[in-house]
This record gives C-alpha cells, structure tokens and sequence, in this order.
C-alpha cells in the first residue's frame, strides 16, 4: 500500500530529479533545429516534469486493465508546487489523496524531490487504517508504479543523467490508437526520434527508443527493449497546451502503458489541470498531512 | 447530554448541507471469521458483520464538518454457548462506540482546530504504542485489529498553531474519559490475569465468600482532563517531535482488600501520570550504503506509570507503585529486490526497578508483573519486531507476514494474503500463531491461534 501510494505520485506531476542542465525554472522551452541529443533530451525532462509552472492541480484517475478486460481503477486528486530552492535543494513537493475506491480512499503521500539528481525523494504515507503518518523510504527504481505497467523510474525517478543519448532520426510520427479512448493521436507529427541506453547494466531495459514531440519538446511515445534486445514495454504521452497568463504549458492528459508480455495496460487520465494557482508551500507539509480526516 | 446535542447538532447541519451540495461519504460492510487453529473443526472465535458510513460537508472553505458511524453484531456468540458470559460485552457494538468521529475542522491561516470526538496519535513507532497513548485503547481482540478501529475516541478541543513552515505546535485538552477496555471472561482473548481473578471471585462465592468490585472513574471535572502538547518541527531533514501527556492513566489497576473471613473487597482505580516524550523521522537520501533507509523512533518516559507489584510465580498482584518508566524504540525500513519492503523494529520497556523497595511484603512478592497476565515482568524487556511485504499480479495480491517477539521466547507469527477481487471488493486471509509462556503477553494466547478471513465491500 505504502509503495502504491509512493508510486502513485508522479502519474500527472511526473515529478522527478532535476536533471543536470542549465536551464531555468518557470520557464518555457521547445526544441530547436540542429539541438543535440542531450539538448533534446534535456528539455524532454524539463516538460516531463513541468518545470515551467509555479504550481498545479489536477484530478487523475488510473486504470489497470488485465488481459482478459478486467478493469480496476484508481482515483486520485493532487497538488504539486515547483520550487527550484538552492537553499534547501527542493525542486518539488508534490501531495496526492486517493478519492476511489473507498478502500483506498484518505490514503496521501507527501513526496519531496530535491535538485540534486543523486538524492531520493521524501516521502510521507498517511495511513488512514492508522490515522498515522509513516514516514517511508523511496520504493526501487524497477518496482511497478501503483500496480501499473509503468516502472517508477518511468515516471517519477529517471534522470537525465542515467541514460546516454543518440539522435537517430527525424520523422513524422505514424501515430498512435489508443485503445481506451478510441482515437489516434500525433499523426504525422514532427518528431526527434531519440535512442536512450542506461548507464546501468545489468538493468531491466538496454535501451529505449523516444519520440520527442518538435513542438512542445514532449516524449510522446517510447519503446523499451529487455536485456536481450527484445521489445517488451510501449508508453504513450498524449499532451494538451494550456496557455497560462500567456505562456504555453504543455501537459500530459493521457498516458498509456503496455506490457507486451503479460497483456497487462495501464491507462492514466489527467482533468481538471490547472497551473500557477498560487497553492502555499504550507499545505505541503507532514502537519497538513496530519490533519487528514478519511 | 452536552455530547448529545454536539451529535444532533452536527447530523442537522451535516443534512442541511447535504441540500447544498459539498456533501462526501463513503464507508464499508464488513465479514470477519475466526477460527481457532487448535479445533480447525469449527471452533469459532468471531463470525462478526461490520458497517461503517463516513461523511464529511464543506460548510466553507475553512470549514469542515466530518463524522463517521460503526456498528457491529458478532454472530458467533449466538452460535456458541461456551462463550455466554461474554456475549453482551462481545456481541455487539457497546454504548457510544458506535460513533467512532464527529467532528468539526477550522482553518485560520496558521492556527487549525479540530473539535469534537476524534483519535490523535503519536510517534513513529508500527504497532507498539510508545507515544501512542492520547486514546485509551479497546484490546479485545488483542492488539489484532487495526489501530483506527483500536483507539478509543475522545471528546476534545485539539488546537494547533503553525508558527512557520513544517513546524506546528499542538495542544490537546480532553475533558472526556474512557477507560481502556479488555476482553470479558467468555471470549478469545481474556486475559489470563482476569482469568484468574474471575476463578478466584467464583471460588470465593462457591464457599460462601463475597467479592464486592468497585470501579473508580476520575470525577468528571475540568481539572481531570487529559492535557497534551506537541511541538513537531525539522533540524534538516530530520523531523522530531516533543510531546507532553499529562491525565489519568486509562487502564483501572486493581486493589484487593480482605475484610475478614473469605470477604473481599476490590477497588478499580484509575492514576494520573504523565508521559513526556519524543521522536523522530529520518530518510537517508544521499548517496551512500544508508541511501534509502529510513529511520524512524520514539522514546518516552511514563512518569508515575501504575505498576502491579506482587508475586510472579502463584501470578498474583499485591500492591500498585507509581514508578517512572521508560520505552524506547527505534525502527529501520527499506526496500530491498525490487519490491519486497523490510520493517524492523527494536524496543525496549524499561521498569523503574527490578523490584519494589519500601516493601513490607515477603520477598516473592516484590517483584513487578505482566499487567495482562501477571506473570514476571523483566526490568528491561526487549521487544523485536518484522515485517516482511510485497505484492504480485499488479498489486492485486499482497502478502504480509508480521513476526513480532521478545528476549522471553515469546511472540506472535501473523502471515496474511489480500486480494483485491474487484475495485469495491477485497479479500484477507491470514493467521495469528501465537507462542510462549503462559505468563507472556503472546503466550497467554498459545491456544487462542487463529486463522481469519475478512471481505469487505466498499462504497
């Protein structure tokens, strides 16, 4: 439950490790003509994580659907703060309550991640069957987010600085049908066509193949080879653009996870997305989260 | 009556609003089996139904009123005879158990209040109540139950002031009282010290004797309220608390008088003490082999803890001293292989002495005892516990086992399985062995093990 919760953290917020570069938070990058591999990838990160806002809410719901259809489902609201602080090292704070089902409901995780990319986040578990908070350790890079076909270092852990990179190509992507929502997303769109190996081996994936959206600088779709070169795992990002106080805030509103061996899909919808709403840093705290009432 | 009108004002307000919208609930139905482990033929412990409903209205913004109902019926003591005498104290709900919260939250920048019935609990520590002891506790089910279910939930005005960030300063006053309950004679989990005195009560009346038992609640007075205080804050990123508990004790300690002949009398009182106390969080972050621990502790001292003194050997309790003990714990968890996670903890109950001074009785019976079972009670007890958990099948199936024991080889192995059947429909099996001593906490139950099922169904 603890990890489920710790897992469950980052589907929207995607909070992460600042990675090692220049650029500056709460601003808005796209990819250029010409960029690098590790440019690109530089500001994949930065999207992926949304260090371009102040804040943001959203409403998420999570669905696991095994191989013969069976669907479970997870509700969640959630609240990030981007803070980028060098003097305590915060890059985020993230707080997420489970709303559904009613046996996991009042559960909520406070995690904090720090700029430093070698350092794990903070994490903090309310426990509704304890009316306790517990603080926890981080779960393991491989281990399954919440359950999902997503590994946590999809989506809350992995850094910049764990993978090399190499530019393979530029291409119009050939889309991708979502089988949830029945629509094909990014048909021919521009895309920087990616190659990431880990700098760990022996580790779960040898490399993974990205395709990183040229307009927003979004990773759109990637596909994951195992140790023997095999594909086993696709993920797709569907982002939506919000304009906020006119600047362009792409952010994800759906993401599909599909695990080519057991069948097994994840799919994660984000709502209600809204940015720089001027949440105070002190509804992110361990005493917040003690004056949960579920 | 106050608490009453409290309630009837809270449910018109609480339907009032549910006209204007902001209205949330959710709750549960609930089957908990028992089955001893000794006679697996069908000697039943529990065969219990349970219903929860929780809600909570938004009045506005800082505003919030929460409230949340229980009731239960444990069809087993229908079934079986052998457990009359505990049928009216087990078999359902007891007087106002049935409201398990009712509340109302205020914000106010950086002062929060909670008003009303509620639970607030303290320390790091899994399992073991160290500062965990604002609520007085319901152990008829041993300490099996989850701990939301476990603690007593009290009337109080719960106030906190954030003086700045991550650090907030609580103060507790709790008028309410209730005593910590255990189990009656005739069901599982009776303790064997109360075994015993209810053999010994029966045996005095067999011969003609009287035992006359009066209980002693604490005069319902400001005065006699419980008094808290927390003041949690971070060096770095180490988080601690400091806290403070001044009330009445919430277990009675008996006091057996001969009045002549085979007439007795027994007084049940209830002692203030205090506790004062700490503990601490701590996650290694950085780099390094600790990366990825954390670390977690509590440590208080029970100032004035009532103390049963008497003789370990016949199991008999002589005298009450009011000593300053102290309980200390520290845990350590991490994740290891992906996803198995590791929870160790480490504790010990430290007794004033290991033997009362200024005592007029013989030697034997100097000695301090098991509150649950009188039996010997070592001056410093060394408590370990582990918890070994994961989850397969995309977190639909989670194993757990629970080992938790002392330097006495004494303990308890509590293996269980959940399986989340649907979104609203979970499954747990599992099973309590327990073994040791019959003077130990855990072995007192070596014949009450158990292997349980539990469907819950919510909404």
């Amino acid at each position: 439950m603890k990890k489920l919760c710790l897992a469950v953290l980052g589907i929207v917020l995607l909070t992460g490790h600042a990675m090692a570069s220049n650029l500056e938070y709460f601003k808005v990058y796209t990819p250029k003509q010409g960029m690098s591999a590790d440019e690109i990838m530089n500001i994949e990160y930065f999207v992926k994580y949304t260090k371009f806002a102040h804040d943001a809410s959203f409403y998420g719901k999570a669905y696991f659907i095994d191989k013969s259809g069976s669907v479970r489902e997870r509700e969640t609201t959630r609240l990030r703060i981007t803070l980028g602080r060098k003097s305590d090292d915060i890059a985020y704070k993230d707080l997420v309550m489970f709303t559904a089902p009613a046996q996991v409901k009042g559960l909520a995780t406070l995690t904090w991640t720090y700029m430093n990319p070698k350092k794990e986040q903070d994490t903090w578990l309310w426990v509704p069957s304890l009316k306790k908070i517990r603080k926890i350790s981080a779960a393991n890079a491989d281990d399954s987010f919440m359950g999902s076909d997503f590994t946590n270092e999809d989506i809350l852990t992995r850094r910049f600085e764990d993978e090399a990179y190499t530019l393979l190509r530029e291409e119009n992507f050939k889309g991708y049908h979502c089988d949830f929502t029945k629509k094909t997303y990014y048909q021919d769109a521009p895309c920087f066509v990616i190659e990431a190996k880990p700098k760990r081996s022996p580790w779960y994936y040898s490399k993974r193949i990205l395709w990183v959206d040229k307009a927003t600088g979004a990773g759109i779709y990637e596909e994951m080879y195992d140790p023997n070169g095999k594909l086993f795992k696709i993920i797709f990002k569907k982002f939506q653009v919000y304009n906020v106080n006119g600047k362009e805030y792409p952010a994800q509103e759906l993401l599909e996870g599909k695990d080519l061996r057991t069948g097994h899909r994840t799919v994660i919808t984000n709502e209600d997305i809204r940015f720089d709403i001027g949440i105070p840093e002190d509804q992110l705290t361990e005493q917040k989260l003690m004056q949960s009432r579920w | 009556m106050k608490k009453s009108v409290f309630v009837v004002l809270f449910l018109l307000s609480s339907s009032f609003a549910f006209a204007e919208g902001q209205f949330d609930f959710s709750g549960y139905l609930k089957n908990e089996i028992g089955i001893r482990l000794q006679d697996f033929n069908g000697d039943l412990q529990k065969f219990k139904n349970i219903a929860e409903v929780a809600g909570e209205y938004t009045v506005k913004e800082d505003v919030v009123l929460f409230a949340k109902v229980k009731y239960w019926y444990d069809l087993m003591y229908d079934f079986r005879s052998q457990y009359d005498k505990g049928q009216d104290a087990m078999g359902h709900i007891q007087r106002t158990d049935w409201l398990r919260d009712c509340y109302l939250d205020y914000t106010n920048g950086a002062w929060f209040l909670r008003l009303g019935k509620q639970q607030v609990a303290w320390g790091q520590a899994d399992g073991i109540t160290v500062l965990d002891r604002v609520n007085p506790v319901d152990l008829s089910e041993y300490w099996l139950q989850d701990f939301v279910d476990m603690r007593i939930p009290l009337w109080m005005a719960n106030v906190n002031y954030a003086p700045k960030l991550n650090s907030n300063l609580q103060i507790l006053i709790i008028p309410d009282f209730e005593q910590s309950t255990s189990a009656p004679i005739g069901s599982s989990f009776t303790t064997y010290a109360y075994t015993r005195y209810d053999n010994w009560k029966e045996s005095m009346k067999r011969i003609g004797g009287s035992v006359d038992e009066n209980i002693y609640f604490p005069a319902k007075k400001f005065e006699n309220s419980t008094f808290g205080l927390q003041w949690s804050d971070r060096i770095g990123d180490l988080a601690y608390t400091l806290n403070f508990l001044d009330g009445y004790y919430y277990s009675a300690r008996n006091t057996t008088i001969g009045l002549g002949g085979v007439r007795f009398k027994v007084d049940r009182a209830f002692k203030r003490w205090q506790m004062y106390g700490s503990s601490f969080n701590k996650t290694f972050t950085n780099p390094g082999f600790m990366q990825g621990i954390t670390l977690r502790g509590d440590l208080a001292l029970y100032k004035h803890e009532p103390t049963y003194i008497g003789d370990p050997v016949t199991a008999s309790a002589k005298e009450i001293k009011r000593w300053d003990n102290v309980f200390w714990l520290i845990g350590a968890d991490r994740y290891v292989a992906t996803n198995w996670l590791l929870s160790f903890q480490f504790a010990q109950y430290i007794l004033d002495e290991a033997k009362a001074k200024d005592n007029t009785r013989p030697v034997q019976q100097q000695y301090p005892l098991n509150p649950f079972t009188y039996g010997p009670a070592d001056q410093v007890e060394n408590i370990f516990s582990l918890k070994v958990s994961t989850d397969f099948m995309n977190e639909r199936l989670k194993p757990e086992v629970l080992w938790s024991f002392t330097d006495d080889n004494q303990g308890r192995i509590s293996p269980k399985v959940t399986y989340e059947v649907k979104d609203n429909l979970w499954l747990t099996c599992g099973i309590h062995y327990f073994y040791g001593d019959l003077l130990d906490s855990n072995g007192q139950y070596r014949e009450q093990g158990q292997f349980y099922t539990q469907l819950k169904y919510t909404f």
